[in-house]
């Protein structure tokens, strides 16, 4: 039973063909060739790109959509987008007024947070696509993160409003029936502190949606759309199936999983949280009601990101690594409550959104782990470990910024140690060489290593975190935003606790200050910023993990003799050779 | 024009062409590949196909293999030992945070090449700029030495941060390697690739190391072999960029042969644009298990700078060829929802489609096309004959899944594969912002001609055209391929003309280095220059060539700037008003091998009785009579719907197309509404 107070979502039931009159064969090419299509908008989109947040971090969400704002296809970028952008584009579409004011060539772009999910910076670009009769048949949207929007600093761990947080682009086009609209151009330019690098990406975006909604074109006009429709439905037939197959396997039950949060950026009280998953036949509940009220501080998820956070947990599990539509979202209800932090109200910050939402994916494995322990992975680091950092170069008065997340331990499982990767909710995410970032930015690596003893122990160990020290040579800004510093990664079924993740400023006079979620933090020339990204939970009995396998970590040095006499005993014993 | 024997080593076959400057004749052949020895077949090709004396009188053998890359893949190298700089031993293990399959929660990376023990520090660092931030404590490198040696290694490799930017230190480390009594084999990172960006380059590196005895071992045998058949000529093998290098140059620099797996019909195909002036073209090579497609353009392949194997980087140049996994032997089967999905899981040679008898049970795409008369009669020139029979029974079972008759699933099977290649086809134009429209397709591999309609009609493409020995082009690809040799340099600076003379400066150095690896080049020779340019604060580059005066760019730095500009303009629709940056500048040195006066046997009017078969047309959506015609009798124009056969593939010629015999021995294919 839902509380009169709670909001249940679902994905989109609306039915635009006939899945009975779609032959499998059809709907399989109609899959690949829409597929296609958006891994052809997400190239065009990363090959003109501006800023390595598009590019490299893969800091974007690429989707095709049909009228009934349906996730057709979607392109393999940041998981933590998948299946976010319905809500824009349908937000988008209602502020200019709906369909009735929309022609074919408009460009809207949308950043509204409680509408994309996201702070921001996470600007959408809406393309309506039309056939040649006028008959509107979908959209192409793409969301990408600007390097600088105009907030109070380049990137926030610490506003208290969403106004604070960047300029706010409601549903706004930026080109009409094909003509730029200069006067939105030059807003967008003057209210960002890096405008070159936003007006580069602005048209990374507006080139992507074009050549999308020309594949997409081309897919629809190949079969004709009475075919393309009934293809669809049974497309999304398919995916629900799939999906619904892997929760019957699962026992009916109530699950919960926990998480705790840190801080909100302003206050430093943790704040723990529970997911409930309930499992009913192939039906899966996520349950975000019983979460704290709204912080005062930014880290509250909006509910596109809230439901977004399910979407990833739950494809990743049951969709057998397929691209993902809207078929696959059918069988997961999510419900929230208005007013907390996974369904903050406007204007509450939200520029750290991301951080609970991606503990919430594995928040929801913790819970599954209590039903299957098998199923899913100890806890990774837990965080994405980013560093903002900014300044003005000596030489030239040049502004520059700069952004990266980090890699952390990964989980262990039942039959394999972790690794040492971004988070699962940015799988495909890479940071920088440290000779691209010292070829352009002030400051020069000490270190990049994987840190001994890090890895949770257990029959199966976690994946090792990694120290990384970055002396600056010349005064800058960082932002910072690290989570999971005040908890160690959880083990599963008897695996231990990895490291937790760390950050620090180490001043040229031996002053070290600790610096988790700061901003504007001045890290002056010389000084070395420590980040010690966390190890990945264990798996399973320390004491069953073989001993050749300990005598493997001991030679290369991932743990300690220390460590290892003390978490694998048997490993020393007189026991057998 | 000289006389060349060409041998591609292949999963399954090895294939070989000649070409016999005297006949102007070439020849084709095909023996089973022996995986365990395969320089045994590439013996075993020569002795059973070429006469001794084309043998004799052959000036170069060209060749294609896969040796260096199994031995990346199947973990059977060198016992490697690598040195960096303090503080960055791990790069090599911790990567760049990524995984390869992103919505597979247990996704790792596999093993680094060289395990976390034998990666030892030394104490030193350079900076961006090239200047010296800590000098080499000299004293580190004799510890490191000994680690490695008390390991066992048998090479090293050296990779230090920023060492592109100032090779210094890896050189004093290679000295004092040298000093210390280490004989193996030492691979420097500035000297393998060169550029920015340690993760990549250290890979490249190790790899380098990794194969470098296996395939030294490899190329010294099988010269030896050839020698002993009497062969006198220069021995060449295929680069992953395009062209050739010769044995004694790939046993220096292996690494850049590993990925030229695909590239030889990239190589035949740039021919083919050349010969017969076709701008635009894309390939479409359909194997057993997997397709591949590459665009030529200008007769040019396209190449790419880095590339990845198993997971692993690899600095060095590329020919751009996109692999899926679909071909002949992919298997149709039910996925856990119901629906009907073709490959990637391929029958592969063993046990094979259905249809070849050999015990497979499951249906292949080739058991689809053979069981609606796409094959023909089914008689293969290797001697067997097809069994539609069994290939009807494959099938069965999965049409009654979805609910099918076996006719409807066949013709299913056949137009999932074809519009999954076709994604990749369209994907692979799009890119380049180029319509498949407006380009010719030329299919080759042993499935290739028989998709070729099929993708033209997917991708509303007009004109086709099949090589000849298209079932062996490969091979044919490989007699082309021109000596090349080439090195880059990362030198970040803005453009401008100072910057044009430090461009000087490096390809001064780069030539230099060039010409130290081997005299062979003394045939003439072709420099060129290419420029990695960005507009300034943007991290992706496009590679402009220059043109050179001798060594020197003979190009002001706006007209640099100009041809960047319209290449940008070309590949993305726009340009910017930005700086433009300097990346990396890459030399090439071309030896153009003597051009081939080739010449086929004109068609001839068969005498023999014609078959027909009743086979499906795609274009009409019914079974109809295709006309079995062997492809050296097409005179006239054929008309389809044709079944047109030769030795090493079938072509399947739908209704609606017309082919004609080129004067080059090519079949060129029009669509009817389009003559």
């Amino acid at each position: 039973m839902l509380a009169h107070d709670t909001v249940l979502h679902r994905a989109g039931v609306a039915r635009s063909g006939n899945a009975a009159k779609a032959d499998p064969i059809t709907t399989e090419v109609v899959r690949h060739a829409l597929n296609s299509a958006a891994n052809q908008m997400k190239r065009a989109l990363v090959r003109t790109a501006f800023s390595p947040v598009i590019y490299e971090v893969l800091d974007f969400a690429v989707a095709i959509y049909d009228p009934q704002m349906r996730l057709l296809a979607q392109a393999p970028s940041l998981p933590m987008f998948m299946g976010t952008l319905n809500f824009c584009v349908e937000e988008a579409v209602k502020n200019i007024g709906g369909t009735e004011n929309m022609f074919p060539c408009d460009m809207i772009m949308y950043n509204w947070p409680y509408g994309t999910g996201s702070h921001p910076q996470d600007l959408a670009v809406i393309n309506p696509v039309y056939l040649d009769d006028g008959e509107l048949i979908g959209y192409t949207a793409i969301k990408g993160h600007w390097l600088d929007i105009a907030g109070k600093d380049p990137y926030c761990t610490d506003t208290v409003d969403v106004f604070q947080e960047g300029t706010i682009y409601p549903g706004v086009k930026i080109y009409k029936r094909g003509e730029l609209n200069d006067d939105i151009y030059r807003m967008v330019l003057a209210n960002s502190r890096v405008p070159k690098f936003v007006a580069g990406d602005l048209n990374a975006q507006v080139v992507g949606c074009r050549v999308g909604a020309a594949g997409f074109l081309e897919v629809v006009n190949r079969f004709g759309r009475d075919e393309f429709r009934n293809a669809v439905e049974n497309m999304f037939d398919h995916g629900e199936r799939v999906v619904r197959s892997y929760f019957e396997s699962i026992p009916d039950g109530r699950y919960v999983g926990h998480g705790e949060m840190d801080s909100n950026g302003i206050t430093d009280d943790k704040i723990p949280f529970e997911v409930v998953v309930e499992i009913e036949g192939s039906n899966v509940r996520l349950d975000f009601s019983n979460v704290p009220e709204t912080q005062v501080g930014p880290v509250n998820c909006p509910v596109p990101s809230t439901i977004s956070a399910s979407r990833v947990a739950i494809s990743m599990l049951a969709g057998y690594g397929e691209a993902p539509h809207e078929g696959h979202f059918r069988p997961v209800e999510v419900v929230t409550r208005p007013g907390t932090m996974f369904h903050p109200l406007p204007p509450a910050p939200c520029f750290l959104y991301g951080w609970p939402a991606l503990q919430a994916i594995e928040v929801i494995y913790n819970a599954i782990s209590k039903a299957l322990p098998d199923a899913v992975p100890a806890q990774s680091g837990g965080c994405i470990c980013s560093v903002v950092s900014w300044g003005t170069r000596e030489a030239t008065g040049e502004p520059w910024a700069d952004g990266s997340p980090h890699p952390t331990g990964q989980g262990a499982w039942n039959g394999g140690d972790g690794g040492t990767m971004l988070h699962i909710s940015e799988s495909a995410t890479r940071f920088s060489p440290i000779e691209v970032w010292e070829a352009k930015n002030p400051w020069m690596m000490d270190k990049l290593a994987l840190a001994q003893d890090s890895g949770g122990p257990g029959t199966w160990r976690g994946g090792l975190g990694v120290d990384f020290h970055f002396r600056m040579t010349e005064d800058i800004f960082i932002t910072t935003a690290v989570e999971r510093t005040k908890n160690a990664p959880w083990g599963l079924l008897g695996g231990e606790s990895g490291r937790a993740n760390g950050a620090a400023v180490r001043f040229p006079d031996g002053r070290v200050v600790s610096v988790p979620k700061t901003t504007r933090f001045m890290v002056p020339k010389d000084a070395v910023l420590e980040l010690s990204t966390g190890g990945g939970g264990g798996f399973g009995d320390p004491a069953e993990r073989p001993r050749a396998a300990v005598e493997a970590d001991l030679k290369a040095g991932y743990i300690s003799e220390a460590f290892a006499r003390e978490h694998y005993p048997h490993a020393f014993g007189e026991a057998a050779e | 024009m000289a006389t060349r024997i060409g041998v591609d080593i292949g999963g399954t076959f090895t294939d070989l062409v000649y070409y016999d400057d005297e006949t102007g004749e070439t020849v084709e052949g095909k023996v089973p590949t022996v995986p365990h020895a395969p320089e045994e077949g590439v013996v075993n090709a020569v002795k059973g196909h070429v006469p001794r004396e084309v043998i004799e009188k052959a000036e170069f053998f060209l060749h294609g293999t896969t040796v260096g890359l199994n031995a990346l893949l199947e973990r059977r190298g060198a016992k490697v030992g690598l040195i960096t700089t303090e503080g960055f031993r791990d790069v090599l293990e911790i990567r760049r945070g990524d995984r390869a399959e992103m919505y597979n929660l247990f996704w790792k990376q596999p093993e680094p090449l060289v395990p976390r023990h034998r990666r030892l520090e030394v104490v030193e660092r350079i900076k961006a700029d090239g200047s010296v931030y800590r000098p080499l404590d000299e004293a580190s490198v004799a510890p490191a030495l000994a680690a490695l040696v008390a390991e066992g290694v048998d090479t090293i490799a050296v990779c230090l941060i920023n060492a592109y930017a100032n090779p210094a230190h890896e050189l004093r480390v290679e000295e004092l390697l040298r000093a210390g009594g280490f004989t193996g084999g030492i691979s420097l990172s500035h000297k393998i690739s060169g550029e920015y960006r340690e993760y990549e380059r250290t890979s490249t590196t190790v790899i380098d190391a990794f194969v470098r005895a296996r395939m030294s071992n490899y190329l010294k045998r099988l010269d030896g072999r050839l020698r002993e058949l009497g062969f006198k000529g220069t021995s060449l093998i295929t680069r992953s960029g395009s062209g050739s290098m010769t044995f004694a140059e790939a046993e220096d620099r292996p690494f850049e042969t590993i990925m030229s797996g695909p590239v030889a019909g990239a190589q035949g195909a740039s021919e083919v644009a050349q010969m017969l002036g076709i701008e635009a073209l894309i390939t479409a090579d359909v194997g057993g298990t997997s397709f591949d497609a590459a665009l030529i353009l200008n007769g040019q392949p396209q190449v790419l700078y880095e590339g990845t194997i198993d997971n692993m980087p690899i600095q060095t140049p590329w020919v751009d060829v996109r692999s899926i996994g679909s071909g002949g032997g992919s298997i149709a089967h039910i996925d856990v929802g119901g629906l009907m999905r073709v490959g990637p899981r391929s029958a592969g040679a063993a046990p094979g489609p259905a249809c070849y008898g050999k015990g497979g049970t499951e249906p292949a795409m080739t058991d689809a096309a053979g069981y609606l008369g796409m094959l023909g009669p089914g008689k293969l020139a290797s001697g067997i004959t097809l069994d539609f029979e069994k290939a009807r029974a494959a099938i069965e079972p999965v049409a009654a899944a979805i609910r099918q008759d076996v006719e409807t699933t066949a013709i299913g099977i056949l137009r999932i594969a074809s519009s999954s290649m076709a994604n990749a086809m369209r994907e692979v134009s799009v890119e380049q912002g180029l319509d498949p429209r407006t380009m010719t397709l030329l299919p080759f591999g042993g499935a290739g001609p028989l998709m070729a309609t099929l993708l033209a009609d997917e991708l509303k493409m007009n004109r086709i055209v099949v090589p000849p020995l298209a079932g062996n082009f490969s091979a044919w690809g490989l007699l082309g391929a021109d000596m090349v040799q080439s090195a880059a340099r990362t030198r970040i600076m803005d453009l401008s003309p100072e910057s044009i003379e430090t461009v000087n400066a490096v390809l001064r150095d780069l030539f230099a280095d060039i010409a130290t690896r081997g005299d062979h080049l003394s045939r003439e020779t072709v420099k060129t220059a290419r420029i990695d340019l960005r507009y300034k604060g943007q991290e992706h580059w496009l590679s402009i060539e220059v043109p050179l005066d001798g060594e020197t760019v003979a190009e002001s730095a706006e007209g640099v700037r100009a041809a960047f500009t319209a290449e940008y303009l070309r590949s993305f629709g726009g340009t910017m008003t930005e700086a433009v940056e300097i990346v990396s500048i890459r030399a090439t040195v071309r030896a153009p091998l003597p051009r081939r006066n080739q010449t086929l046997k004109p068609p001839e009017v068969s005498t023999e009785a014609e078959e027909s078969v009743l086979a499906y047309s795609f274009g009409c959506r019914k079974r109809m009579p295709f006309r079995v015609v062997p492809r050296s009798a097409i005179v006239e124009p054929l008309q389809g719907p044709a079944i047109v056969t030769e030795s090493t593939a079938t072509l399947y010629l739908d209704a609606d197309w017309t082919a004609s015999t080129g004067d080059r021995g090519e079949l060129v294919l029009v669509r009817s509404e389009a003559n």
